[in-house]
């Protein structure tokens, strides 16, 4: 066992289920799923269409709810929070990375990263620093005053991630997050993703299709119809 | 976050300028409009009031109904002053007496109204109607209406007698020679009255210091309920004040039938934009979903989405308004000073209108503001706007980040 398997895992999943009613019958989407992600890690959670892999990322996230079992992040038990609890966890925990970036189209590369320590309470001058940083970070000093529209996908994307770190959070949860990249733009992506992980010890999750992606992450997570048939 | 809302604003210029100026157009019609309506009202109700009636009378209280010529007010002058001293009006006094008038071979029934002829030529517009000859000068000389000259057969410089019962129920006779004929182009005032110098029509019916009337004529008429209180302390328990909406009523009626039904059209208006707002922000809802589910993921709390959208409302409403009024305000402005002319609102027929409500000398109507006027539209719109948009947003705390962030 390495030194952060000793360790309280960042995530941890016990026994989850879930079960999604569509037309009206039953779907299972996952069944009865244990997992732990001890810090540093970064997992790929992989699987065909259908498998939960998302579902469980979202589950991790703080973003979907779950029928049976027990999620913890960072020691805090999802069950039972309140909305505005699960808020506050995503806010201050969870940094998120989407497949289609999601960042807001009026604000530039600099203020998208500043928004979010905003929504954290940071006075302006520590926002302007720490967002600065962190583009700075991933290559995009020179970018920070250019909008969305204004960025080709993959700086878009490090813009996101840009976004997802600046807070510090204890775990990054990236969902197909080189899905609408070229495979240079994916390849540089991942180099990024994995020096983040190996050289600032971020807690990285993702859910992929891409080879790719899961060749890069250390741990591979594989499901199939909601379990987990494979680790490692 | 304010910024974030003036930026949102403009991701679609043309609908928010559509939309803003659909806010604007509804915001410069009715806050003209009520302008427009104001300023006519007041001109109307000046009009009216300068013709004949004042802004209120003071009477003893059975004579309202009975018009009984003992129904006095006494001590006619010291009250009179005592008005005009105390208050910022004028005090006209009037004596009303009902007899025959004949000439020659004629007789006719009618009304003889004894005035104070340079006082009330001075405050009001009935006397700018004689047709012919002037106001009389002496005290047997008398101003007839138009059809009752007509009838009598009577001319300028034509002596008429008129005889009724004075107050103690003796005869009393006048004999007067005719100055002026009056034409006001008001059948009953036209067929029936004549008049004379008041002080000689009080010794003619027996009265003494007695008038049937004290016409009040205040320098600011609306101030004409703030001074019921205080002209009633001044009067006699059989005394009564009446303010020129008793005396007047078919002119207020007439202002609020139309007041009411101008609000209707209005409201149906600012509703009608307020969906046009409401539209717009249902259009948000579909067009941001992504956008709501990140921010929900991120750790947006839902009422603090819908409190941004409702700050790009507000910003919406504002621009709207803010053109909205300085439009009206510009047009209101010009036009309070050179009007709008009768003729170009209705022609004869806005003339006649005005005629019946004894207000047929307004010849221009000139567009005031008020507090409701200038308030209406924009707090209406600005009300609707916010409401238009909380009803879109409501749905996004049922929004689901994870359903959101797959929509399209």
């Amino acid at each position: 066992m390495s030194e952060n398997q000793n360790q309280t895992p960042v995530v941890r999943c016990r026994d989850v289920s879930r079960t999604y009613q569509k037309d009206a019958i039953p779907v299972h989407a996952l069944r009865s799923v244990d997992l732990d992600v001890h810090a540093g890690e970064f997992v790929s959670l992989a699987g065909p269409s259908g498998s939960g892999k998302s579902t469980l990322l979202n589950i991790i996230g703080g973003l979907d709810e779950f029928d049976g079992g027990s999620v913890q992040v960072d020691g805090v038990e999802l069950d039972g929070l309140s909305p505005a609890a699960l808020s506050a966890l995503r806010l201050e925990k969870i940094g998120f990375v989407f497949q289609a970036y999601n960042l807001l189209p009026v604000l530039t590369a600099q203020e998208n990263v500043e928004f979010i320590l905003q929504l954290q309470g940071i006075d302006k001058q520590q926002r302007r620093e720490r967002a600065a940083q962190a583009l700075d970070n991933l290559g995009l000093g020179e970018l920070g005053e250019r909008r969305p529209g204004e960025l080709s996908g993959g700086q878009q994307q490090r813009v996101a991630i840009a976004r997802a770190i600046v807070t510090r959070p204890v775990l990054l949860v990236a969902d197909e997050p080189t899905a609408n990249l070229d495979s240079a733009t994916t390849e540089e992506l991942l180099v990024l993703m994995a020096r983040l992980n190996s050289e600032q010890g971020m807690t990285i999750v993702t859910a992929t299709h891409d080879p790719m992606v899961m060749s890069h992450a250390e741990r591979q997570v594989h499901l199939s119809d909601g379990r987990i048939d494979r680790d490692g | 976050m304010i910024a974030l809302a003036w930026r949102n604003l403009w991701r679609n210029k043309t609908r928010t300028l559509l939309t803003a100026g659909g806010i604007a157009f509804a915001v410069f019609l009715v806050t003209f409009s009520m302008a427009l309506q104001g300023g006519s009202y007041e001109d109307m109700i000046k009009a009216a009031t300068r013709f004949y009636t004042g802004h209120a009378q003071i009477n003893q209280r059975d004579f309202v109904t009975d018009s009984k010529l003992e129904q006095t007010i006494g001590n006619a002058a010291a009250l009179r002053a005592q008005l005009e001293k105390k208050f910022s009006l004028v005090a006209l006094p009037r004596v009303q007496a009902f007899g025959i008038v004949s000439r020659e071979e004629r007789s006719i029934g009618g009304m003889l109204l004894g005035i104070d002829f340079a006082a009330e030529v001075a405050q009001l517009d009935l006397y700018d109607d004689i047709t012919a000859g002037a106001i009389p000068t002496a005290p047997d000389q008398a101003l007839v209406g138009a059809a009752m000259a007509r009838n009598l057969g009577a001319e300028l410089g034509d002596d008429i007698v008129i005889l009724g019962s004075g107050k103690r129920g003796g005869v009393a006779a006048m004999a007067l020679t005719v100055t002026g004929i009056l034409s006001t182009g008001q059948a009953e005032l036209d067929r029936n009255l004549l008049f004379a110098p008041v002080s000689s029509v009080q010794d003619a019916f027996g009265l003494e210091d007695e008038v049937h009337n004290l016409v009040l004529v205040l320098e600011n008429y609306t101030q004409v309920k703030a001074l019921a209180a205080p002209i009633n302390d001044l009067l006699q328990p059989d005394q009564s004040y009446r303010t020129w909406q008793q005396l007047l009523p078919e002119v207020e009626q007439g202002i609020e039938l139309d007041r009411v039904s101008s609000a209707i059209f209005y409201y149906i208006l600012l509703i009608l934009v307020s969906f046009a707002v409401l539209n717009t922000f249902v259009m948000v809802i579909f067009e941001r979903t992504r956008e709501f589910g990140m921010l929900m993921a991120l750790g947006l709390r839902p009422w603090r989405i819908i409190g941004q959208v409702q700050i790009e409302s507000l910003f919406l409403s504002f621009i709207g308004v803010l053109l909205g009024s300085v439009l009206s305000a510009a047009l209101v402005a010009y036009l309070a000073e050179v009007g709008i002319p009768l003729s170009a609102m209705g022609g004869e027929a806005a003339q006649q209108s005005m005629a019946k409500m004894q207000a047929g000398s307004v010849e221009s109507i000139y567009p005031a503001f008020s507090a409701a006027s200038l308030t209406t539209a924009p707090v209406v719109l600005i009300l609707g706007a916010q409401l238009s948009a909380l009803i879109s947003m409501l749905r996004v705390r049922r929004l689901n980040p994870v359903d959101a962030l797959r929509a399209e």
